[in-house]
Parts: structure tokens; C-alpha cells; sequence
């Protein structure tokens, strides 16, 4: 083994623009999305008929004909077909993983280039049947004979046919996400006006960014729409105040998560070109920015002894660690806000010297971030969150952010269901 | 100690009908209660827990596989399924002093000592002691022992209530309940109105009062209520070590009517002990409470 990785680096990213569940999207299927991402990356960087390593992907809600999502798509595209591809499930860090590992397969010379990303779909989600339904069917399907084929689907009875969609819901607890954050968030303090600056934050830096024509690179027009359409540039504070909590109503006045401070449901795809320096340079590519490092946590959230999205705190202590790195080395900080309140947790969790003793093992606090580095093109709350896609896009943004400042960090913070979450470093160049 | 009555493994549904029917009679007659437990315990041999029976319990709660390997040592709540219709044809006796119908569940303690694993022949005897005035009528404890080849596995307390049967003076009236704060919930169970039949399939216990919203209202509930067995049941899932050797119990306060939602809390509060929380998330009203005690 050579003792020295090479660099993989970060060539450019495209998405279709997030829209809200049940909307603009509302027929569009999760390969429908994830092809569209692609095919306007093959575009932008003239990959047409190109074999590339491999392209990694996934979708948290997902379709059991869906088994090959990612290969299905790519077939779809005019990458060459040789082109390998699979698919990664990692809840709400799926892209971000699919992104990290196909990084760590280039550094290693196993691959020259590849495409990471992601995908999910509200509003194609999987409708299942119930598992009393499924067992009665499969055993009808067992059946050798009529007769016993018709005894087992004697046994439906109406309340077995009721359709089952997915829920957020975490299986262990039965509690949703936003239950889970509203318990964390309570025990951190998190107060209803600082949730709400920073979702509409989140909007104005979103708006501001469309503006300047920095998306233009990033983002393809989709099915009629080019913008994020949860996107509200003219939120306000005072506007997000009057809304009612929707999460951890049972805290009466102490309940502080509402609509506007949690991200919405959304449909949506991202997709991210890597590859090393010398297949960027053949290709004559751009070089934005190297994927240095990443770490995934998890966290012991099912009887509460930590928070269900509070795992990136855990894994941004060791890989800070091992980088030797402190948040003063960072350049900008892309904190996915699946809600507001998820930022500010892990935010205060880091400058706690208690928590960062007892809980992460270190030292000394890893310190406060700076307002003015945080998610500066807006995050999740504004331009919604569509599972699997949210990696893709927080990678392509901050490698854009960081090229043209060569050694300048960038660090990701990304939660995930079942108490897990991913942290990740890249470099400007 | 009285030497047991040995009676065959009680069929649950039949014993239901009895004492459907002496609830009928006793409307009849109100003389004639009788002021004293049956003295003499009974005793059935119980076949073994089926594997059929410890998946479809597995499936109702959730639970982790019985692979055999890994896991076999069965739930004290499937145990104490086994052990239920000995103690209701304890309880369903002439000679017992409260009717059957209507009997409400005040706590369980167990003390699980060794495991039971599947197809295990057990022993069950069941005994009732201590009747006792209670400010809602009279309560008992039903003492259930299972053992395997003269090993004692598994030993419970529960108590229940007769509410409104009086066999003693009305005690001065209860102590004031104590003031409710909801601990911080970690999970929360989401029951539709099929909990109480789906736990009925699993355990047998068919009593009505479970079933549905019609049969609960003629035993004196507004809607069906789940089993408490099933709270316990539910409480306990994953916590119980493959040894056995623990202890637990749990005390109703109040039922959970369906459909509804339980908010529920687990809690470490000492390095072997878990004390358990289930209260009504909307008015903040006990359910429950319970503690699990490893070995």
C-alpha cells in the first residue's frame, strides 16, 4: 500500500431545484429526479459516452423496483453503460456518505472519477400494504393448490387493506423526528426567537445567493420550476413568530418548533462529480475544491441518553481530532438544518466545556462558530430537504464557495434517523 | 401449606363464559358472599410456550428474533401469559369471593429467577392471599409460581381489584393523589383501536372489556382498554436479560383507552435499575409506572 492517498477532489455539482412535497413534482419518481440530476451533469462537464469509477447514490424513501436505482438512472443517461453504480442508505446522510466513500475510493487509486449524490420523493413515496395483508398474500402465493390458495385469502378482512406510507418515525420509539428535536431542544435551551432568526436567515441568504447568479452552475431547471420554491426571500422574524409550534406541543409554552423553523417535506435530486487531479486535468476539468476527510457518529438516543440528531457532534470531535484542526481553521461551516433548532444544539453542545468533557472526551470545548461562516448561501430550511439529495447539495455549494482559496476549510455537520449523522472537511483550491 | 388442586391447562374462553354467567346470577342474588380466599392453590402442567406463540408475541411487541442462539429465554410477560388461565380458573372458582368480570388489575411484581425457553413443560400453580379492604371495593393478590422439573422459573404478585364489592368496612377515604410531572418521554406508542384484540390473539385473554368499545361499555368502561399486561409487555421489550434472574413490576393507574397514545419514559436511575413512566400525553395523567431490577 503506498503511504500517501492522493487527493480527491471536487469538480462541480448539479441539482434540480428542491420544490415542496405534493407540488411541482408531485409525478415525478425518484429515478425521474436522479436522471434529470445527472443528465445535467453529464452536460455541464461533457461526460457524454464516458465510463466513469462508479456512481454512488441512493434515496431514504424508496421503491422495492427501485433495487437498482442509481444503475437505472445512469442507464438513463448518456454516460457510457459501463459505467458501474450502486446504491447507499444512510437516512438523511445517504448522499453525503455516497459522496465520502466514493472520495475515499479515489484516494486510493481504485477509481479515477466518480458521481455521488442522492434523491427522494415525498410525493412518490412507497405505499405499502400491512404486514397482516403481505403475510396473507405471500401465503397465498405459497399455496400449491386453488383450495388452499383461496383459504388464505379468505383470511383479508377490510382493516388489512388500508394502504401504509412511510413515516418519519423512528422505529424504536415511535417518536418523529421533530418530537425527538423538540426533547433535545428543550434540553438545551433553545429559545423560539433564535429558531426563527435563523430560519430566516436561511431564506435571506438563499434569495441573496439565487440572486448573484451563484446557483447558475449548480442548480438545472426542473418540470417548469428553476428556483427553490419553499424558498421565501421576504421572510421575516416577525412573521415567523406568529406561527404555532408543531412539534413538542406536550411543552405547553416551553414548545418552540413551528413550520417555519423545521424543514418542510420536499422532493428532489443532487449529484457530485469527483475525481482525482490527474483525471480532472486530462478531462481539462475544473478543480474546486479537495474532499479531505470525513467521519460518521452515532448516538444512544433510544431510552434518551443522547439526542437523536446530536451524532455529527460526536463525529466532528474525532475527525477534528485526527485532522488536528480546531473550528478557528474553518473557512465556512454548512450545518444541515433539519430543523433550526438541530444547528443551535449542536452549536451550543460544542461550546459546552461539559459537554465536550463528559460526552465527546476532549480537552476543551471545541469553541462557538462564527454567525458570518454559517450555512452563508442559506440551508435545508429554506431550500427544503429532500432526504438523500441534501448531501449532494451542501457538497457542491461549499467546494463552490471554497475554490479560488487554496487551503481554505470548509466543514459539514450532517444529521441522520437512528441517531446518526456524518461530518465532513473540504478544502478550497 | 394446603396441598394444590391439580386441574387440566383451563381453556380461557370458557371460563370468560362462567363468569359472564355468574355475573348474570349474582344479579339475582346479592346474599351469600362469601368473606374468605379459597385455601387450597391450583395446579396445572402447561405443555410449553409454542415457538409459534413466542413469534406472534414477538411480532405484537416488536421485539428481536428468537433465533434459539442469540435469544431464547422468553419474555416474563409471554410467562406470565402461560400462567393466566390457571389463575383465572383460580379466580373463577365458587369459592372465590369477588366476581371474575370486571376485576381490575392494580400491579404486578415478578421475579423472574431462571429462563423459560420454548417448548419447555411447565409446572403452574396459582393461589390467591392477602384480601384486603381497598377505598373502591376489595383487593386480592393473585400469586402465580412456574416451575420446570421442581425448579422454580418464575414467581408473580398481582393484585386486583373487585371494585365496588365490599367485603370489608369502606376505608376512610384515600390518601390525596399525588401531583403528576411528566418525566422527559422517550418514546411514545401509538395504539390503534386493534391493540386490545391483537394482544387478546397473542396472550388468549379475550376478556371483553378489551375488545371492543360495545363489550368494553357493558363492564363499565367508555372505550375498550389494552391489557395492562401489554403496557408491561411493551415496557419491558429488549430490557430483559437472556439469564433471566431479574425483578420487575408495575402499577396501573389509570387505563389506556383505545385508540390512543401512551407517551412513555425510560429511565436509568441506578446502575441495575430502569424506572418506566407511561402517561397520557395529552392531559398529562399517569398510565402507569415500573421498574426493572437486573440481576
Amino acid at each position: 500500500m503506498a503511504e500517501t492517498v492522493r487527493e480527491a477532489v471536487i469538480i462541480g455539482g448539479n441539482r434540480i431545484p428542491f420544490a415542496r412535497a405534493h407540488g411541482a413534482y408531485a409525478k415525478a419518481s425518484n429515478q425521474d429526479m436522479l436522471t434529470s440530476a445527472l443528465n445535467g451533469l453529464v452536460a455541464r462537464y461533457g461526460l457524454q459516452g464516458q465510463q466513469l469509477g462508479a456512481v454512488s447514490g441512493g434515496a431514504v424513501l424508496k421503491h422495492s423496483k427501485n433495487f437498482n436505482l442509481v444503475r437505472e438512472s445512469v442507464l438513463g443517461t448518456p454516460l457510457d453503460p459501463k459505467t458501474p453504480a450502486y446504491d447507499v442508505q444512510m437516512a438523511c446522510a445517504t448522499g453525503t456518505e455516497a459522496i465520502g466513500s466514493l472520495a475515499n475510493k479515489i484516494k486510493l487509486g481504485q477509481i479515477d472519477s466518480g458521481i455521488g449524490g442522492g434523491v427522494d420523493s415525498i410525493s412518490d413515496a412507497p405505499i405499502v400494504v400491512t404486514d397482516e395483508l403481505r403475510g396473507i398474500l405471500m401465503e397465498a402465493n405459497r399455496a400449491k393448490t386453488l383450495g388452499a390458495r383461496l383459504k388464505a385469502l379468505a383470511q383479508i378482512r377490510p382493516g388489512h387493506l388500508a394502504p401504509q406510507a412511510p413515516g418519519t418515525g423512528e422505529p424504536r420509539t415511535g417518536l418523529s423526528m421533530g418530537e425527538h428535536m423538540a426533547i433535545t431542544a428543550h434540553q438545551w435551551g433553545i429559545t423560539r426567537e433564535e429558531q426563527d432568526e435563523l430560519a430566516a436567515a436561511s431564506h435571506r441568504n438563499l434569495s441573496a445567493t439565487y440572486e448573484q447568479g451563484f446557483f447558475d452552475d449548480l442548480v438545472t431547471p426542473f418540470k417548469g420550476i428553476s428556483k427553490d420554491n419553499n424558498m421565501r426571500g421576504d421572510s421575516t422574524v416577525e412573521k415567523l413568530a406568529k406561527l404555532s409550534p408543531v412539534f413538542g406541543k406536550d411543552l405547553g409554552e416551553e414548545a418552540t418548533m413551528t413550520a417555519a423553523n423545521s424543514t418542510p417535506l420536499t422532493d428532489g435530486a443532487s449529484a457530485v462529480l469527483l475525481g482525482s487531479e490527474e483525471w480532472a486535468d486530462a478531462h481539462d476539468l475544473p478543480k474546486l475544491a479537495n474532499f479531505v476527510d470525513y467521519e460518521q457518529g452515532a448516538v444512544d438516543f433510544v431510552d434518551g441518553a443522547e439526542g437523536l440528531l446530536m451524532a455529527p457532534t460526536y463525529a466532528a470531535a474525532r475527525m477534528l481530532t485526527r485532522n488536528n484542526l480546531s473550528f478557528e481553521d474553518f473557512e465556512y461551516f454548512e450545518i444541515h438544518e433539519a430543523f433550526a433548532s438541530t444547528v443551535l444544539a449542536q452549536m451550543k453542545a460544542w461550546e459546552s466545556a461539559e459537554f465536550c468533557r463528559d460526552k465527546l472526551g476532549l480537552d476543551a470545548p471545541l469553541g462557538s462558530i462564527d454567525r458570518s461562516k454559517l450555512n452563508v448561501t442559506g440551508s435545508s430550511l429554506a431550500t427544503g430537504h429532500p432526504f438523500a439529495a441534501t448531501g449532494g447539495r451542501i457538497v457542491a455549494t461549499l467546494a463552490k464557495l471554497l475554490h479560488g482559496k487554496p487551503g481554505k476549510l470548509g466543514f459539514i455537520s450532517v444529521c441522520a434517523a437512528g441517531g446518526q449523522g456524518i461530518t465532513a472537511i473540504i478544502e478550497g483550491r | 401449606m394446603t396441598e394444590p388442586r391439580r386441574i387440566p391447562l383451563p381453556e380461557l374462553g370458557s371460563l370468560y363464559r362462567k363468569a359472564a354467567l355468574d355475573a348474570a346470577k349474582s344479579k339475582l342474588s346479592t346474599t351469600g358472599s362469601l368473606k374468605a380466599l379459597p385455601q387450597r392453590p391450583v395446579l396445572a402442567e402447561h405443555p410449553g410456550i409454542t415457538e409459534e406463540q413466542a413469534e406472534a408475541y414477538r411480532q405484537l411487541v416488536h421485539g428481536e428474533v428468537f433465533d434459539g442462539v442469540h435469544r431464547a429465554s422468553l419474555p416474563s410477560v409471554l410467562v406470565h401469559i402461560a400462567g393466566f388461565p390457571v389463575q383465572m380458573a383460580l379466580m373463577s372458582q365458587r369459592e372465590f369471593p369477588l366476581p371474575l368480570l370486571g376485576m381490575v388489575h392494580l400491579s404486578n411484581h415478578v421475579h423472574h429467577h431462571h429462563p423459560v425457553t420454548a417448548g419447555q413443560p411447565l409446572q403452574i400453580l396459582a393461589r390467591a392471599e392477602n384480601l384486603a379492604p381497598h377505598r373502591r371495593g376489595t383487593q386480592v393478590d393473585i400469586v402465580l409460581e412456574i416451575s420446570a422439573a421442581g425448579q422454580l422459573l418464575y414467581s408473580s404478585t398481582s393484585v386486583y381489584l373487585g371494585r365496588g364489592s365490599y367485603l370489608f368496612d369502606k376505608p376512610d377515604a384515600a390518601a390525596p393523589r399525588e401531583d403528576f410531572t411528566p418525566p422527559v418521554k422517550t418514546a411514545l406508542w401509538t395504539l390503534g383501536a386493534e391493540a386490545g384484540r391483537d394482544y387478546a390473539a397473542v396472550s388468549g385473554d379475550y376478556n371483553p372489556i378489551h375488545l371492543t368499545g360495545l363489550t368494553a361499555k357493558a363492564l363499565g368502561q367508555k372505550r375498550a382498554i389494552v391489557h395492562g399486561m401489554y403496557s408491561a409487555a411493551r415496557m419491558l421489550e429488549g430490557r430483559e436479560p437472556e439469564g433471566a434472574g431479574h425483578q420487575w413490576s408495575i402499577q396501573f393507574a389509570a387505563p389506556v383507552a383505545l385508540p390512543g397514545k401512551v407517551a412513555f419514559a425510560a429511565e436509568q436511575v441506578e446502575e441495575k435499575v430502569t424506572r418506566f413512566t407511561g402517561w397520557n400525553p395529552r392531559r398529562a395523567k399517569p398510565h402507569f409506572t415500573g421498574e426493572l431490577i437486573l440481576p
